[in-house]
């Protein structure tokens, strides 16, 4: 990139005309003068709906004093004529790290870090920099500078990408200068993330974790202003930068639903930068108040040619990189307002060739300007002076050699702050043609053939002899080997004709002229077609654009499932209810409930409804399984960094395109608890979901559920198996546990009293008085002492079953379910005393010192006790065989059959009070139904269907059809990356998804 | 003999770990009879009502009881009329013994330091006193190939009975085969990219084992004027007295193994894990090489897979004609593998006969071992290697072993945590005569 000469020579004096630096030395002599500028004879779209043909453009300073047809121009001003040129506002980036220092990643280290190591009376995480101010750490770079430039763009928003809180931002300006002249606003957005960045401190481990720690931090900061505490800088500072505008980043589509509750909660309107992947949310987006920030970059096709290594590419890789530069259409088709930005993008040359692409993909050029332009300036709010052409706008403007949609559009210059950076530097003059070139008295032909930035000269005698011909600063300079390979060499001017000097390879000096006798004829390319390379079937196949499956992966859905009126007859009904099994026997479903339990019952409603009749004879119906405990569908399972982790919701960190879902429907799971894992004494609140493939993470959790709190026990909780660096964190040992529900339970007894204190207030009082924290963990664990949430506790030993139900006695609530309870055998008179239930594994044992004494026996004592006992999976495999876990309770426990079955259907219902809806075949219930084979707890048992809400999620028929459809689509768009490839377009190395194979002590 | 129970059963509960196995069988002094069952031979046949007669550890008699008349006198003699008798099922690839709970260290001993160690044997750390053998046994499993894992070359498996009173009764066959885990390709790096490096660094890993093998044939060849240990235990590679065992699961990974041990004169080669044998089973079965196929309760490899295909792969492997076991690795398997019985019976829902299905337990383990002429069936002349069962051995709901003879010795059939449920169970009994004054 070069910049205009004459501009450089000025651009001292534009430095010191701006106000704020009148007090800056200068070191020499002091210019005042600035010419005008006139740009003339061009298309100036003064923004995205409206633009001038032949207009002016006048500039003077860094501003614009005049735009349009008919002005005048002064007479000295400097004249640029751009005659077939289009001038457009530069474009504004939302987001980006211009100018300041990159953050370099430390050094993983395996040692706990409990405490921040800032120093400085700074927030006690890490992770929280509400303090940090772009425009304190900013200075301008000219070589990013420039790679913005070049891709348009005039001003920036620079924030530091480091942290869940991360300060305020500033706009600057790309231009030369220093940073007191650069900075265009400051301090006027927020920034914020759920990830915790360059931090080592173990909180937050999570997604769930940053989220709770985040809004905790609010919280904090809106207590410590009330109370006029200024001693904690962080807090003071995050009050101020709350005022702000806030921008949020995410990771993945899904958590622009973690965003939006976030601003819900505390009235912020969130600006989100997503990853390119928010059209998959696209239903959520309807009614959004939210802008969103877009990164144009798509993925590359992936190179798909050798058949074994693609199966590592998942089909949801290959639809998105189809759908992903239809990301910004479909938002602006929902009415989401946006606006792009190049962050995110490796290449920065494909920035451009990106933004027509999703105008290729659907969006209006207008729309695809307003995002690069006005959305941005009034989103970084500098929409008074930056983002159209107008009189008393800052000259920031763009010059394209065509329209700049046009795919050969190039952009030449871009002007910034009134300085000019040529980008591109077209030659004046064509020079392609042929000529004929006298010198020495010889007579050559020459064809001069090529681009016209890239010329490719020849003479054409007998003998076609290469020619170097280049054209610098209006001179020729000509060079080649004669047919002696003697080397000539000249220098001329003039177009046409040439005319200059030269000298031979003997040394002497003569002159030449070349003159024009044909203009240049360009042969069209033959372009390759897709129908030379593949048949007719596999260019339909390459052309046509696959759909947004829910979710967008294998096994989604083009249409959802939906509520029919279904009749099972003549089969077993496992109804969990008085009646027990029944043979030779009917239900009928309608309209998401079971509407009829029996013959009798079916016959009253037999003509009521159209119902698609299913015949069951031999086979087997029964109400869904639930599994009480799993870590399915989730992001991350545990935020064990602390020995309470109370205010993390795993509501929060819902995964819904888990493939495990689907797994699970086809082994008749049709709920189950998400719960954290075990990796500290109290855990996090649980999230219960029924498994509605397909559907958001709001749509799949269960509506009427009590909640519920994971606890823990035993060697998890201590670290046991965490290497040897983790032995700092309390607690380590069984007897540290006991006293972490004392104080736990304590302090939330106290915390409750503070708050009744703080209420019987008046609002005068309040004003004056101290208001007590805002506590998020104390809050949840106060919730148990009220009876408003359950726990379900992660447990082995006797002693410490013991301890707990001890302390639960003494702090006067009952514990709602031991989950796993391996030695609840030895204890099932106490747990019964006390009321709690029981949710164990079938026989699991001898995996870790504490389940030594772990026995197959253990369902059946509960169950024989009179306790309400279930089985569980903790594992995604297993899950989807809880019919014949249920099996080994009759196996090793002489368990009837029939109570057998409900360890995994009617008892967690129980355990977890959804009884009243699902977990049995009555009328009213949820048809939450399956279809089995054969006696559900055989081992030769298949299930045929599975209904979740009376929606046939999961049949033999629907999962062959899937899997045709998978197949398919991958088949298809394997072409079409083939297509690419074949093109010559750049592609990427198959990357495999990450694994989510969780179990209760998975550390994040 | 009473009061030694005793003894052991209170210093099993008070010291959990190291609690002890059931005590070994005495050889057989009787001729054993079993009359009326249902013989699940092995080998896909079924006798309805059947005798056994068992001789010197050894099958004497298998006969239709309805054809043979018999002397019971001097005999034990067990009326199993409505049961099911099978042949003891056999576990292979698997570090039963080897370890006894995963999370403890000290009771881990599957995996040596090293790259490259044919010399390492699984045998002498294989615990008979394990608690958790006898658990695994009172579901029908009876034998199993106890097998290192960890690096290139893991070690040396040994095939065991599962009651001994130390490694050396405990021994069925002897070094029977040398493991190698096919390195990864294509590799992946830490985030999970397909990258030129890792190509890179897998042809490094073939160009190092094929260096290993022409080294250790060159040794196999030479007239050894020096031991040199780790070629020494890859000479039955060679000569046939080993297997090689190679844990491949990738399609592609499948291929190449095949091809290495053809090119390296492999005399007996034999897949592993081989998860996505399915995808050329054909090819696996032109070129006759066995299959011991991983866990069929297992997740499918790729999301776009079959949400049954772990469950299915049985049956196409069975239609291919190739020549399969099923084992029981991967997490938690010592103490899983109680339910290898099981996983037969889900091959079953997905397509086998209830006989293949139970062959793939048995009969075939036994044939990919080379062990099929002493043991996988019930077959005259063949070690009484067999179990009573009352129902269906496959299902879970009708397993329930009452009968077991490892060569003809009768098994306890307690273990730690029978004896657990007996104490427990007693205390409860107990509290509720107290509830009713009973006592």
């Amino acid at each position: 990139m070069m910049r205009y000469l004459y501009l450089l020579l000025f651009c001292l004096g534009t430095v010191l005309q701006a106000l704020a630096q009148q007090n800056f030395p200068v070191n020499g002599v002091t210019s005042t003068y600035n010419a005008v500028h006139a740009f003339i004879d061009a298309e100036i779209h003064v923004d995205a709906h409206t633009s001038m043909k032949r207009a002016i453009l006048l500039v003077k300073n860094k501003e614009i004093i005049n735009v349009g047809q008919s002005i005048d121009i002064p007479e000295n001003a400097i004249i640029h004529n751009l005659e077939g040129a289009h001038i457009y506002p530069s474009f504004i980036d939302p987001y980006t790290n211009y100018g300041l220092l990159e953050v370099e990643n430390t050094k993983w280290n395996p040692r706990p870090q409990l405490e921040s190591n800032t120093p400085g009376a700074y927030s006690w995480n890490q992770a929280l920099m509400p303090e940090f101010r772009a425009s304190e750490n900013f200075s301008p770079n000219n070589s990013v500078a420039e790679s913005y430039i070049e891709m348009g763009f005039g001003t920036v928003l620079s924030f530091r990408n480091d942290g869940i809180i991360r300060g305020a931002s500033a706009v600057v300006s790309l231009a030369d200068g220093k940073a007191q002249e650069l900075l265009v606003k400051i301090n006027n957005l927020a920034h914020y993330s759920f990830s915790k960045g360059n931090s080592q401190q173990n909180y937050p481990s999570s997604f769930m974790g940053s989220i709770a720690l985040l809004r905790q931090s609010i919280y904090d900061a809106i207590w410590a202003k009330h109370n006029n505490d200024y001693s904690n800088l962080s807090l003071v500072e995050l009050h101020k930068i709350l005022k702000l505008k806030p921008i949020i980043e995410l990771d993945n589509h899904y958590a622009i639903r973690n965003a939006t509750a976030l601003g819900e909660e505390f009235k912020m309107n969130f600006i989100i930068k997503g990853l390119g992947d928010s059209y998959l949310s696209i239903n959520d987006l309807k009614n959004t108040k939210s802008q969103f920030i877009v990164p144009l970059n798509f993925p590359k096709a992936y190179n798909v040619s050798d058949p074994y290594d693609c199966l590592d590419l998942s089909l949801e890789k290959m639809k998105h990189w189809e759908l992903a530069p239809a990301n910004a259409s479909l938002l602006a088709s929902v009415g989401v307002s946006f606006a792009f930005t190049a962050y995110d993008l490796k290449d920065k040359k494909d920035f451009l060739n990106h933004l027509r692409k999703t105008v290729d993909y659907g969006l209006s050029k207008e729309a695809a300007l307003e995002a690069l332009t006005t959305v941005p300036a009034k989103m970084l709010n500098i929409a008074d002076e930056y983002g159209l052409l107008k009189k008393g706008m800052k000259a920031n403007f763009l010059i394209f050699d065509q329209e700049l949609f046009n795919p050969k559009s190039e952009l030449l210059e871009n002007w910034v702050h009134g300085v000019g950076y040529t980008i591109k530097l077209k030659n004046e003059h064509d020079y392609r043609g042929s000529y004929i070139l006298k010198i020495d008295g010889a007579i050559l032909p020459l064809d001069i053939s090529g681009t016209p930035e890239n010329l490719k000269a020849e003479i054409t005698t007998k003998d076609t002899l290469k020619v170097s011909f280049k054209v610098e600063n209006k001179l020729v300079h000509i060079s080649y080997k004669d047919k002696y390979n003697d080397v000539i060499r000249l220098s001329g001017q003039g177009i046409d004709p040439i005319e200059g000097e030269g000298q031979l390879a003997n040394g002497d000096w003569v002159s030449f002229v070349m003159k024009r006798k044909a203009a240049f004829v360009e042969i069209p390319k033959e372009k390759k077609d897709n129908k030379q390379l593949f048949n007719v079937d596999k260019v339909t196949l390459i052309n046509e654009m696959g759909e947004q499956w829910a979710p967008n992966m294998a096994y989604g859905w083009t249409e959802k499932p939906k509520q029919n009126a279904v009749l099972f007859t003549n089969t077993t009904l496992w109804t969990n209810e008085t009646e027990g099994i029944i043979n030779n026997a009917s239900l009928a479903i309608y309209n998401g409930k079971i509407i009829a339990v029996g013959n009798e019952a079916v016959a009253l409603i037999r003509n009521k409804y159209d119902f698609e009749i299913i015949d069951g004879e031999g086979k087997h119906l029964t109400s869904g399984i639930i599994d009480e405990h799993s870590h399915i569908a989730l992001r991350s399972v545990n935020e064990g960094s602390q020995a309470s982790s109370a205010e993390v919701r795993m509501a929060d960190a819902l995964r819904p395109n888990d493939i495990n879902i689907y797994r699970q429907l086809a082994g008749g799971v049709t709920s189950a608890q998400l719960l954290h894992g075990s990796a500290n004494p109290i855990g996090g609140q649980a999230a219960l979901i029924k498994m509605r493939w397909g559907a958001s993470a709001q749509e799949m959790l269960f509506e009427e559920a009590k909640p519920f709190i994971k606890f823990a026990l035993g060697e998890n909780v201590k670290q046991s198996n965490w290497g040897a660096y983790s032995r700092i964190r309390f607690p380590q040992t069984r007897m540290g546990v006991e006293q972490v529900y004392f104080d736990a339970f304590t302090r939330a007894r106290a915390y409750e009293k503070e708050w009744n204190t703080w209420f019987k207030l008046s609002a005068s009082q309040k004003k004056t008085s101290k208001m007590p924290r805002k506590d998020l963990d104390l809050a949840c664990i106060l919730e148990i002492l009220k009876d408003e949430r359950e726990i379900t506790c992660h447990s082995y030993r006797q002693s410490e079953i013991n301890m707990l139900m001890q302390v639960a006695d003494s702090m006067n609530f009952t514990l709602n379910t031991f989950t796993h309870i391996l030695e609840g055998y030895k204890v099932a008179d106490k747990i019964k005393a006390h009321g709690a239930g029981a949710s164990t594994f079938s026989d699991w044992w001898a995996y870790k010192y504490e389940v030594n004494d772990a026995i197959p026996h253990n369902g059946s004592i509960l169950n024989d006790m009179g306790i309400v006992t279930a089985f569980n999976s903790d594992d995604p495999e297993m899950a989807r065989r809880l019919n014949q876990e249920a099996a080994k309770a009759v196996k090793y426990g002489n368990t009837s059959e029939e109570d057998a079955w409900k360890f995994v259907t009617l008892n967690p219902a129980k355990l977890l009070h959804i009884d009243a809806t699902v977990g049995s075949l009555k009328t009213g219930k949820d048809a939450d139904i399956v279809l089995w084979s054969n006696h559900p707890m055989s081992v030769y048992s298949k299930v045929e269907q599975t209904y979740v809400d009376g929606r046939l999620y999961y049949s033999l028929e629907l999962d062959a059809e899937n899997r045709l459809r998978n197949n398919t689509e991958r088949t298809r768009l394997i072409q079409k990356m083939l297509a690419d490839k074949n093109e010559g377009k750049a592609i990427q190395k198959i990357k495999k998804d990450r694994s989510y194979h969780f179990h209760c002590d998975t550390k994040e | 003999m009473t009061k030694m129970k005793n003894l052991l059963f209170i210093l099993s509960t008070l010291f959990a770990l190291q609690a002890f196995a059931q005590t070994p069988a005495p050889d057989q002094s009787k001729r054993v009879l079993l009359y009326g069952a249902t013989a699940h031979i092995g080998n896909g046949e079924i006798i309805e009502s059947s005798l056994i007669i068992i001789e010197n550890g050894k099958i004497s008699t298998i006969e239709d009881a309805s054809k043979i008349r018999i002397d019971i006198s001097d005999a034990d003699y067990y009326d199993v009329i409505g049961k099911h008798v099978y042949p003891g099922f056999i576990l292979p690839n698997t570090t039963l013994g080897l370890a006894d709970i995963d999370a403890v260290r000290a009771s881990r001993d599957f995996d040596e330091v090293g790259e490259l160690n044919p010399h390492i044997r699984s045998i002498i750390a294989y615990n008979t006193d394990s608690p958790v053998l006898p658990t695994i046994r009172t579901n029908g499993v009876l034998v199993g190939q106890i097998t290192p894992q960890g690096g290139m070359i893991s070690g040396t498996s040994s095939i065991v009975e599962f009651d001994a009173w130390n490694y050396e009764d405990a021994l069925y066959k002897e070094d029977d085969g040398v493991h190698l885990n096919w390195p990864q390709s294509p590799r992946l790096d830490r985030n999970h990219n397909h990258s030129e490096d890792s190509k890179v660094e897998y042809n490094d890993d073939l160009l190092d084992l094929e260096h290993f093998f022409n080294n250790a044939k060159s040794y196999y060849l030479s007239n050894k004027p020096k031991l040199d240990i780790t070629f020494k235990a890859m000479e039955g590679i060679f000569d046939g007295s080993k297997q090689l065992f190679i844990h491949v699961s990738s399609a592609k990974g499948i291929k190449q193994a095949v091809l290495f041990a053809k090119k390296m004169n492999v005399q007996k080669l034999v897949l592993v894990g081989a998860e996505e044998s399915w995808r050329i089973a054909d090819f696996i079965a032109e070129n006759e090489t066995p299959v011991i196929l991983n866990r069929v309760h297992r997740l499918p490899t790729y999301k776009n897979d079959a949400v049954d295909m772990a469950y299915k792969t049985p049956k196409i492997l069975q239609d291919a004609g190739v020549l399969f076991c099923l084992d029981y690795e991967g997490d938690m398997e010592r103490m899983g593998s109680r339910n290898l019985p099981f996983t037969a019976g889900t091959a079953v829902a997905y397509g086998l006969t209830k006989e293949e299905a139970l062959t793939s337990i048995s009969l075939s383990t036994a044939i990919v071992l080379g062990i099929e002429e002493t043991v996988g069936s019930l077959e005259i002349g063949k070690d009484a290697t067999l179990f009573v069962s009352d129902g269906d051995a496959l299902d879970m709901m009708t397993n329930r072993v009452t009968l077991a003879f490892i060569r003809g010795k009768k098994l306890d059939l307690g273990n730690h945590q029978i004896d657990l449920y007996n104490k427990y169970s007693q205390k409860y009994k107990r509290n509720l005569e107290i509830e009713n004054g009973l006592e």
